[in-house]
C-alpha cells in the first residue's frame, strides 16, 4: 500500500498547523439521516447517542424509531437501542466513564451505565418538575440542568446524586450557556457561565457576578478545554476569544454569516470551531482561519485535544498537528529528527548518506530520537508509526547510552491504540486521550462492548488485572444463556477456576436480578469474602445464611447491618431463636439494645430465663428513674423477679436490692424530719451515716446501723472520722473513755493528729498498747511531747533513743531528758 | 529494611489524609470531633495546621454548641458508633431547622463508613443532605516503638459486652502493617481474643489474596510475600493476665497515669502541682485569666519529644528522684559554663544552646514538681496499705490475712476503685474469692458506695475479673498445671516463670520485674517465653539472671519449649506459619540477603500498662542489635480503667 503523505490534509491556521484525518469511512447507513439526529458523542473517542431531534419533521414510516436512543460506536456499529418512552429529553451527555445520561424535561435523570441498558434514575428536584428543564450541559462526573425560570441544577457525582441549586440568576432571555468543569474553577465546584441579554453571568453555588459586557446578545458561549479562554459569538456573526477572567480579549473573528453557527466548539485549546449545516470554521489564535465544506450535515463532537467530525459517509479528527510532527514532516524541515528519518530511507537504499547524516547530526541524536518516539505517538497511520519507530530505533543503535523504555512503552501503547481504532472496535482513540483514559479505562470499555477476548489480550498485554472482564463475562453469560443452572454454574466456575479476585458476589447477584435465585446460591459459594456475600444473601431472604456469614466475616458492622434488618423484619421470638445460639449476635444486640432499647433487652432476657440480668435491667432503670417512688417501683420489681431463686448469690442479690429500696426510704424520712430539702436521700449506707453524725444526730447513726446490721468497725472509722470532720474534740475525748474500740486506737491518734489536734492526739497514745515501744515514741514526738517520749524510751531503758531525743527537746524539756539519761546511765 | 518508621508512616499518613479531606470542603469551615476522637487527632496534626486548612473552630460532639458561624460544617466521628452517628444526625437537623444559614454538611467517618451509620442517616432522613467521607484512622503513633488504636472503649466492650469489634479493628489496622512490609512469618499468640484476631488475619489475607486482581500476570510478582525484616508477631490478649494491670504501677509514668490519667500522650495536671503553663499564647482562643486558680488544669505533654521524661519514664519511681537530682546538678553545671567562656566563640556556642537549656529547665521544673506531689501520694498510709495488699497476693501468699485491711480501707472510703481492684486482684491471682468472703465485701461495698454497685459486681463478674470460686477452680494448686485453663493459673506460673524476683534491683535492673519493685508482669513473661528463652530456662533453673546470655534463639521458634508451662495461661495457644510461594521467597532473600535486624511485633489485645512497656522496652534494649520490637494495642490500660468499664454510672439520688 502506498504510504500516504504525511502532510495531507494539513492546514495552516495562524502560526501553527492543523489536520483533519479520516478515521473511518461509510460510517452509517444512508437510512439514518443525520441532520435530523441529536447526537452526542462520549469522550475518548467512546460511543455516540443519537436521538431524533423533535424540532424536525418525521417522516411518517419512521415515526416509531422516534422514541429509540441509538447507541452506536464511531465506526457506525449500532451498539444498544435504549427505548425511550418518558418526558421528552432536554438533555443527552455522556460521562468520563461511558454512562450515558438523559435529562428528560420533567427533572428525572436517567444514568445508563455499562452500554447494557442498565440504568439508575434519580430527580433534579428543586422545581425542575414544575418550570421543566430546558437545556443540559454535561462535564466529566456531573451535570448542570437549566430550568426555563433561568435556575441552574447542578449534580457533581452520580453514585450519589444530590442536585443543588446554584445561585439564582437575573431574569431575562438566555441566550446561550456553558459551564466550566470543577477541575478549572478556584471554588473547585461547577460554574456556569450564562448569556443573558447583552451580558455574560458567572454563576457558582453562592454568587451570580455580571461580567458586564455590552455587545450581547452572545448566540454562543463555549469554555476552552484547560478552562482559561472563552469564546464568545455575537449576535453581529462575530467571534470573540476571552481570558476567563474576561479582562482580554485575545481575539475576535468575523464569520460574515448571516444566521449563527450550529455549534461553536473549541478545538484543543488552542482554536475553534463554527459549524454550520454543512459548513465548518476553523479559528486560529490571531482570527486566521480555514474553512471546510461538507456535502450534508456535519456533526461536531469535541474532545480535550481535538473534534471528531461525523458525516454520514466519514469520522474525521481535527487537531493541532503535534510540535513533534511538525518538526519532522514540515514541508523544508530540516531538524535533527527530520534528518534521523531521512537516513533510515538513505539506509534502506543502501546509500552512505545515512551515516553522513547521523554524523552530521550526532551532538542532537538524542533528542532527535525521542522526538521520533513522541511523533510516532501522534501518527494515525500505521506505516508512518512504523517509520518513525524505526527511525528511532536505527538512531538509538548508534547511541552508546540510551535508555529505552520510553520506546518500549510507545510500541506497546501504540500496539494497543492500533488494534482498538480497528474499525470492527471502533474506538477512534488518540494518543493523548488514551494516556486520559488510562489503560484500565480503556479495558473496562472493551469489556462493555462485550469485546472480551480484545480485553483480555490488552490486559495480559498491559499486565493489569482482567478479573473485571471475567466477571462481566459470566454475569452476561447468565444473562444471556437459556440452559439450566447447573449448567451455567458449571460452566463460569469451570472458566473462572484458579483466577485470582474473581467477585462471585457480582456473579451472583446478577443471576438473582434475573430472577435465577438457585443460580444465584450456587454462585454465592464460590465467593471467598464471606462479608460480600452478607447483602446478597439478605437480599434473597437466606437471612440465617446472611447472619453466619457477616459473623464468619468478624465485621461487627456488618453483624449489626444484619442484625437491625432482621429485627425488624421477623417476629420477634423468632429473631431471639435466631441469635441464641450466636454468642456474637446476642452479643451485638445486647450492647446495642443497652444504649437504645431497654424494653427489647428486657424482653430477650425474660425470653431467655436470665431473671438476674433481667433484675440488672430494672436496676438500671431505677437509676435512671426521676422520682424516688419510680426508684422504690422499680427496685421492688427487680427484687421480685428473684425471688423464687435459691442459688445463695441470687438470694444476697435479691436482699440487697430491697436493701437499697429500704435505704432509700429510710432516707426520705431523714429528709422529711431533719432537712427541708433533699439531704440525705441517695446516699450511700455509710455515707449517711456518717453525715448524720457529723450533723450532730448520734442517735439516728446509732439506730441506722442497727437497722441495716453495719458491722461495728465500719460504724466506729464512720464515726471517727465523721466527728473528726465536725472538729467536736469533746466527743471524741468520750470515746477516749471507752475501754476497747473494735478499729484499735491507733487510727484515732492518726485521724486526730491529722487534724492538727496534737493535744487531742496524744490521749490516745497510751491506748495503743498493741504497737512496739518505738513506733509510740515516734507517736509522742509527732505530738511534740518530747518528755513523754522520754518516758516511753525511759521505761524500756532505750539509752540511745534518749539521747536523740534529747538533740529534739528544748527548754525545760531538755533538762528533763537528760535528767532521765542520767538516770539510766550507770553510775560509775 | 523500611526506610520511614511505622509510627511516622502512620503519622504522616493520617495528617495527609485527614487533611486532604478537610482541603475537600472548600472555604472556611467549622469542625466537631467527637470527644473520643480529640485527643486522638491531636497526636498528629495541630490546631494551628487544622487552621490552615480553613478549619475556623473546633467543636466537641458531646457538647452539643455547634453553631451557624460557618456555613460549612465537618464532623468527625467514628463510624462504628451507632450513638454518635445519632447524636450527629441530630445536630444536623437542629442547624437545618434553625434556618437563617443554608449549612453545608460533611461527616467524615473513622475509621470507616459503616452500613449501620448509613442506616441511622438514612432513618433521620438526611443522608441525601451531607457529604460522607471516610478516614482509614487505624494506628496512631504515640512512640516510635508504640502504635496504638486508641479505642477507649476496647476493654470494656471485649470483656463486657462481648463485642469484638475492636478485633475487627486491629486486624484491619494489623493488615495495613503487613501490606506495608509483608506477611509475618509467624503468628504466636496466647488467648481466646487473641486466636480470634490471628484467625481474622488470615482470613483478611485470604480474602486480600482474593481481590488480588493481577490478570494473569506472572504469579511472583502477586500477593504478597512473608516479610523478609519481620520475625514475627506475638499476640498477647488481656484476658491471659489481667492480674498484671490490677496492682499499682510503680515506674514513673505508670504512677502519673495511676494518679493523674495520662491520654493521648497529654496529662491534665493541676496548675497548683505543676505551675501555669509558660507560654500563654498556647491558649490563645480560650483567653483565660492569667492568674493561677486553683483546680485550673495545665496539659502536659508526655512523650519522648521531652528529653528528661524520656529518662525517666520507665524507671522504677524509687530512683526518680535521684535522676532528677543529677539532672539538676548537671544543668546548673552546664549553665556556669557561661562564666568560663572565654572566647566570643565559647560564647555563641553557649548561647546558641541557651533555648535547649532553658527548655530543659522548664522540663526539670515540671517533673520535678510532678514527682514531689506523686511521692507525697506515696508515702501516705492508704498507699502503704494498697501496696501492702498488692505485694501479698503477687507474692501468693495466703491473702485473708489481708481482708481485714480491705475492709478498712472501705470504711475510710478510699475511692472505690482502689478497693475493687485490691479484691479482683486476689480473685485473678488466687482463682476467686471464697464465697462467703465475696458476700461479705459485696455488702460492705454496696453499703459504703451506693447500691448501684450491684451493678458493678455484676459487670466484674462478667468480665471475670470478680468471681467465687467454684469447685471447678478450687485447686489452682502451684504444682497442676497441665489443665488447659479457663482461668490464668498464677499460683503454678509464678514459680515456672519465676514472676517474682524478690532481690531485683531497682536502680540497675536486671529482670523485668524492677517494673513493680519484684513482680514481672506475666503477660510480658510471656513474650519473653517467645523471644528470649535461653534467658528465662536459666532463671527457672535458677542460675543467676543474666541478660546477656542468650544467643540467637531462632532455633526454636513460637512457644517451642513451653507448650507446657503456656498452657496453664487462660486461653487458647497458637503458633501459625503463614508460608508464601517458596520460589519467591528464596527469590527475594538472595536479593536482598539476610537484614540484619529483624521487628518483633507485639500485639496487646484489650491494652496495655505503661508499665508493661517500660518491660518490653527493657527486653528491647537487651535484643538491641538483632532485634526491634514494636508495642501495638488497642489502647493504652490501668487498673482504674479496667473498674471504669465495669462501674456502674449514676446514683440513687435524684438529679437536681
Amino acid at each position: 500500500m502506498a504510504p500516504s503523505n504525511p502532510l495531507a490534509n494539513w492546514e495552516k491556521v495562524g502560526d501553527s498547523f492543523y489536520r483533519k484525518i479520516t478515521v473511518y469511512d461509510a460510517v452509517f447507513d444512508d437510512e439514518v439521516e443525520l441532520e435530523n439526529y441529536i447526537v452526542a458523542g462520549a469522550p475518548y473517542g467512546g460511543t455516540i447517542a443519537l436521538y431524533r431531534d423533535e424540532t424536525k419533521p418525521v417522516r411518517l414510516r419512521d415515526s416509531q424509531s422516534r422514541s429509540n436512543i441509538d447507541i452506536y460506536s464511531y465506526s457506525g456499529k449500532l451498539i444498544n437501542r435504549i427505548h425511550w418512552e418518558q418526558a421528552t429529553i432536554r438533555g443527552l451527555g455522556w460521562s468520563d466513564k461511558e454512562e450515558l445520561l438523559v435529562v428528560a424535561e420533567d427533572g428525572t435523570v436517567r444514568r445508563y451505565f455499562g452500554l447494557d441498558g442498565e440504568f439508575t434514575s434519580f430527580s433534579l428536584g428543586n422545581g425542575a418538575e414544575e418550570y421543566g428543564v430546558r437545556a443540559c450541559q454535561f462535564w466529566a462526573s456531573g451535570l448542570v440542568a437549566l430550568l426555563s425560570n433561568n435556575q441552574l441544577i447542578a449534580v457533581s457525582k452520580y453514585d450519589e446524586p444530590r442536585p443543588k441549586l446554584l445561585a439564582p440568576c437575573p431574569e431575562g432571555e438566555v441566550s446561550s450557556w456553558a459551564l466550566i468543569s470543577p477541575t478549572h474553577t478556584l471554588s473547585r465546584s461547577v460554574e456556569v457561565l450564562l448569556a443573558v441579554d447583552k451580558t455574560v453571568f458567572l454563576i457558582d453555588s453562592t454568587d451570580a457576578e455580571d461580567k458586564i459586557l455590552q455587545d450581547g446578545p452572545f448566540k454562543h458561549v463555549g469554555v476552552s478545554p484547560t478552562g482559561r479562554f472563552i469564546a464568545l459569538y455575537t449576535s453581529e456573526g462575530k467571534l470573540w476569544v476571552v481570558s476567563n477572567d474576561f479582562q482580554n480579549k485575545l481575539c475576535e473573528y468575523d464569520s460574515k454569516a448571516r444566521v449563527p453557527p450550529s455549534s461553536v466548539n473549541w478545538c484543543g485549546d488552542e482554536a475553534v470551531v463554527l459549524a454550520w449545516e454543512d459548513e465548518i470554521h476553523l479559528v486560529g489564535p490571531s482570527g486566521a482561519a480555514s474553512k471546510y465544506y461538507y456535502d450534508g450535515r456535519v456533526h461536531v463532537i469535541p474532545e480535550f485535544d481535538g473534534v471528531h467530525l461525523l458525516t454520514n459517509d466519514s469520522c474525521e479528527f481535527l487537531h493541532k498537528v503535534d510540535g513533534t510532527t511538525e518538526e519532522i514532516f514540515r514541508l523544508g524541515a530540516s531538524s535533527p529528527s527530520s534528518v534521523l528519518l531521512d537516513s533510515v530511507e538513505q539506509m534502506e537504499k543502501k546509500s552512505p548518506k545515512a551515516d553522513e547524516n547521523i554524523q552530521r547530526i550526532r551532538s542532537s541524536l538524542p533528542a532527535a530520537v525521542d522526538t521520533c518516539i513522541k511523533a510516532a505517538g501522534h501518527e494515525f497511520d500505521s506505516y508512518w508509526q512504523k517509520r518513525l519507530l524505526k527511525a528511532a530505533s536505527f538512531g538509538k543503535s548508534v547511541l552508546e547510552l540510551y535508555n529505552s523504555d520510553e520506546f518500549v512503552e510507545m510500541t506497546e501503547k501504540l500496539r494497543v491504540i492500533s488494534a482498538v481504532r480497528d474499525y470492527k472496535i471502533g474506538i477512534p482513540i488518540s494518543y493523548a486521550q488514551y494516556l486520559r483514559l488510562t489503560p484500565e479505562g480503556l479495558v473496562e470499555r472493551l469489556t462493555n462492548r462485550h469485546e472480551y477476548l480484545l480485553a483480555i489480550r490488552v490486559s495480559e498485554y498491559l499486565q493489569i488485572p482482567a478479573d473485571k472482564i471475567y466477571v462481566h463475562w459470566a454475569s452476561q453469560k447468565v444473562r444471556v444463556s437459556t440452559v439450566d443452572d447447573e449448567a451455567v454454574c458449571k460452566l463460569i466456575v469451570q472458566r473462572l477456576e484458579g483466577k485470582p479476585g474473581i467477585s462471585f458476589e457480582m456473579i451472583a447477584q446478577t443471576a438473582y436480578d434475573e430472577g435465577r435465585s438457585h443460580l444465584a446460591t450456587r454462585l454465592l459459594n464460590h465467593e471467598p469474602r464471606a462479608g460480600k456475600q452478607v447483602p446478597l444473601l439478605l437480599n434473597m431472604e437466606e437471612d440465617e445464611l446472611a447472619l453466619d456469614k457477616a459473623i464468619e466475616s468478624g465485621d461487627d458492622d456488618l453483624v449489626n447491618f444484619v442484625l437491625l434488618h432482621l429485627k425488624s423484619k421477623i417476629p420477634l421470638a423468632s429473631f431471639f431463636r435466631m441469635i441464641n445460639t450466636r454468642p456474637m449476635a446476642s452479643a451485638l444486640v445486647e450492647a446495642t439494645a443497652r444504649d437504645e432499647d431497654m424494653e427489647l433487652l428486657k424482653d430477650l432476657y425474660y425470653q431467655d430465663d436470665r431473671p438476674l440480668d433481667g433484675s440488672n435491667a430494672l436496676l438500671v432503670e431505677a437509676l435512671a428513674a426521676d422520682q424516688v417512688q419510680q426508684k422504690i417501683e422499680k427496685l421492688q420489681l427487680a427484687s421480685r423477679l428473684l425471688s423464687d431463686s435459691k442459688d445463695p448469690t441470687v438470694v444476697l442479690q435479691q436482699k440487697l436490692i430491697s436493701e437499697a429500696s429500704h435505704l432509700l426510704k429510710a432516707q426520705e424520712a431523714l429528709d422529711k424530719d431533719l432537712a427541708d430539702r433533699t439531704e440525705f436521700l441517695g446516699l450511700s449506707l455509710n455515707e449517711t451515716i456518717y453525715r448524720l453524725i457529723r450533723a450532730g444526730y448520734g442517735k439516728r447513726a446509732q439506730k441506722m446501723q442497727g437497722e441495716f446490721r453495719m458491722p461495728e468497725k465500719t460504724y466506729w472509722w464512720l464515726r471517727l472520722r465523721a466527728l473528726v470532720a465536725k472538729r467536736d474534740w469533746g466527743e471524741l475525748e468520750e470515746l477516749n473513755k471507752n475501754k476497747k474500740s473494735p478499729i484499735g486506737w491507733e487510727p484515732f491518734y492518726n485521724e486526730v493528729l491529722g487534724a492538727g489536734n496534737t493535744k487531742l492526739a496524744s490521749l490516745f497514745v497510751p491506748k495503743c498498747t498493741n504497737l512496739s515501744v518505738a513506733e509510740r515514741i515516734e507517736m509522742w514526738v509527732k505530738c511534740g511531747m518530747i518528755v513523754k517520749a522520754g518516758e516511753e524510751a525511759h521505761k524500756a531503758k532505750d539509752l540511745n533513743t534518749l539521747e536523740l531525743l534529747r538533740n529534739k527537746a528544748s527548754g525545760p524539756a531538755a533538762t528533763e531528758i537528760e535528767r532521765m539519761i542520767n538516770q539510766l546511765r550507770p553510775r560509775k | 529494611m523500611a526506610p520511614v518508621g511505622d509510627a511516622d508512616h502512620c503519622r504522616d499518613k493520617a495528617r495527609r489524609e485527614l487533611l486532604a479531606l478537610l482541603e475537600g470542603t472548600r472555604g472556611k469551615k467549622n469542625l466537631v470531633l467527637s470527644q473520643e476522637l480529640a485527643g486522638p487527632v491531636g497526636l498528629f496534626v495541630k490546631f494551628s495546621v487544622l487552621q490552615e486548612y480553613g478549619v475556623d473552630r473546633v467543636f466537641l460532639l458531646e457538647n452539643a454548641n455547634i453553631d451557624s458561624s460557618q456555613r460549612n460544617v465537618v464532623f468527625l466521628v467514628r463510624g462504628e458508633k451507632a450513638r454518635q452517628v445519632r447524636t450527629v444526625a441530630e445536630q444536623i437537623k437542629r442547624l437545618q431547622n434553625n434556618g437563617n444559614v443554608e449549612h453545608e454538611f460533611s461527616i467524615i467517618f473513622a475509621p470507616r463508613r459503616t452500613l449501620v451509620s448509613n442506616t441511622v442517616l438514612e432513618e433521620a432522613g438526611i443522608i441525601g443532605d451531607v457529604n460522607i467521607f471516610e478516614f482509614p484512622l487505624l494506628f496512631l503513633p504515640l512512640e516510635q516503638d508504640i502504635l496504638s488504636l486508641e479505642l477507649d472503649d476496647a476493654f470494656e466492650d471485649l470483656y463486657l459486652h462481648k463485642d469484638p469489634g475492636c478485633i475487627f479493628h486491629a486486624a484491619k489496622a494489623l493488615m495495613g502493617i503487613q501490606q506495608r512490609h509483608g506477611y509475618f512469618p509467624r503468628i504466636v499468640g496466647k488467648g481466646d481474643h487473641a486466636r480470634r484476631l490471628a484467625d481474622l488475619l488470615l482470613r483478611m489475607r485470604k480474602e486480600l489474596d482474593a481481590e488480588e486482581s493481577s490478570g494473569l500476570a506472572d504469579p511472583s510478582t502477586r500477593g504478597l510475600l512473608p516479610s523478609a525484616d519481620i520475625e514475627n508477631l506475638i499476640i498477647i490478649d488481656r484476658e491471659v493476665d489481667f492480674g498484671t494491670p490490677l496492682l499499682t504501677q510503680l515506674t514513673y509514668e505508670g504512677l502519673i497515669d495511676e494518679y493523674v490519667g495520662i491520654k493521648n500522650n497529654q496529662a491534665d495536671v493541676d496548675t497548683s502541682v505543676v505551675g501555669q503553663a509558660p507560654m500563654p499564647h498556647a491558649q490563645e482562643s480560650s483567653k483565660s485569666p492569667q492568674q493561677a486558680k486553683p483546680g485550673m488544669k495545665r496539659k502536659i505533654q508526655l512523650d519522648a519529644s521531652d528529653q528528661l521524661f524520656n529518662q525517666l519514664r520507665d524507671a522504677n519511681f524509687a530512683i526518680v528522684g535521684d535522676i532528677l537530682n543529677k539532672v539538676a546538678r548537671r544543668l546548673e553545671n552546664e549553665y556556669e559554663t557561661r562564666h568560663s567562656a572565654k572566647t566570643t566563640n565559647e560564647l555563641r556556642d553557649f548561647v546558641n544552646k541557651l533555648p535547649s537549656y532553658q527548655l530543659e529547665h522548664q522540663s526539670l521544673r515540671v517533673h520535678t514538681n510532678l514527682a514531689e506531689e506523686i511521692m507525697r501520694l506515696t508515702r501516705s498510709e492508704t498507699f502503704r496499705k494498697i501496696l501492702e495488699v498488692q505485694q501479698s497476693n503477687a507474692a501468693g501468699a495466703d491473702t485473708t490475712y489481708q481482708h481485714e485491711t480491705i475492709e478498712e480501707l472501705i470504711a475510710r472510703d478510699v475511692p472505690i476503685k482502689s478497693v475493687l481492684r485490691l479484691l479482683c486482684l486476689e480473685s485473678c491471682m488466687a482463682g476467686g474469692l471464697r464465697p462467703r468472703d465475696l458476700e461479705n465485701f459485696k455488702r460492705q461495698v454496696v453499703q459504703a458506695y451506693g447500691h448501684q454497685h450491684l451493678l458493678t459486681f455484676w459487670a466484674l463478674e462478667k468480665m471475670e475479673l470478680l468471681q467465687p470460686r467454684s469447685s471447678a477452680t478450687t485447686m489452682l494448686l502451684p504444682t497442676s498445671g497441665t489443665q488447659a485453663g479457663t482461668k490464668t493459673n498464677y499460683g503454678y506460673l509464678r514459680k515456672n516463670l519465676r514472676l517474682v524476683i524478690e532481690e531485683v534491683s531497682e536502680k540497675d535492673p536486671n529482670d523485668i520485674s524492677y517494673v513493680y519493685s519484684g513482680f514481672a508482669p506475666l503477660s510480658v513473661r510471656l513474650v519473653q517465653c517467645v523471644i528470649q528463652k535461653p534467658y528465662i530456662l536459666s532463671l527457672i533453673k535458677g542460675n543467676s539472671p543474666t541478660a546477656t546470655s542468650n544467643n540467637a534463639s531462632a532455633a526454636s521458634p513460637g512457644w517451642l519449649g513451653f507448650e507446657d508451662v503456656v498452657k496453664s495461661a487462660r486461653g487458647s495457644t497458637f503458633n501459625i506459619v503463614q508460608k508464601g510461594d517458596d520460589k519467591a521467597v528464596r527469590a527475594r532473600q538472595t536479593l536482598s540477603g539476610n537484614a540484619g535486624t529483624k521487628t518483633v511485633y507485639v500485639f496487646f489485645l484489650g491494652g496495655i500498662t505503661f508499665t508493661e512497656i517500660a518491660a518490653l522496652r527493657f527486653i528491647a534494649a537487651q535484643e538491641a542489635p538483632r532485634r526491634k520490637l514494636i508495642i501495638c494495642t488497642t489502647g493504652i490500660i490501668s487498673g482504674d480503667r479496667m473498674m471504669n468499664a465495669a462501674l456502674a454510672h449514676g446514683s440513687f439520688a435524684s438529679p437536681e
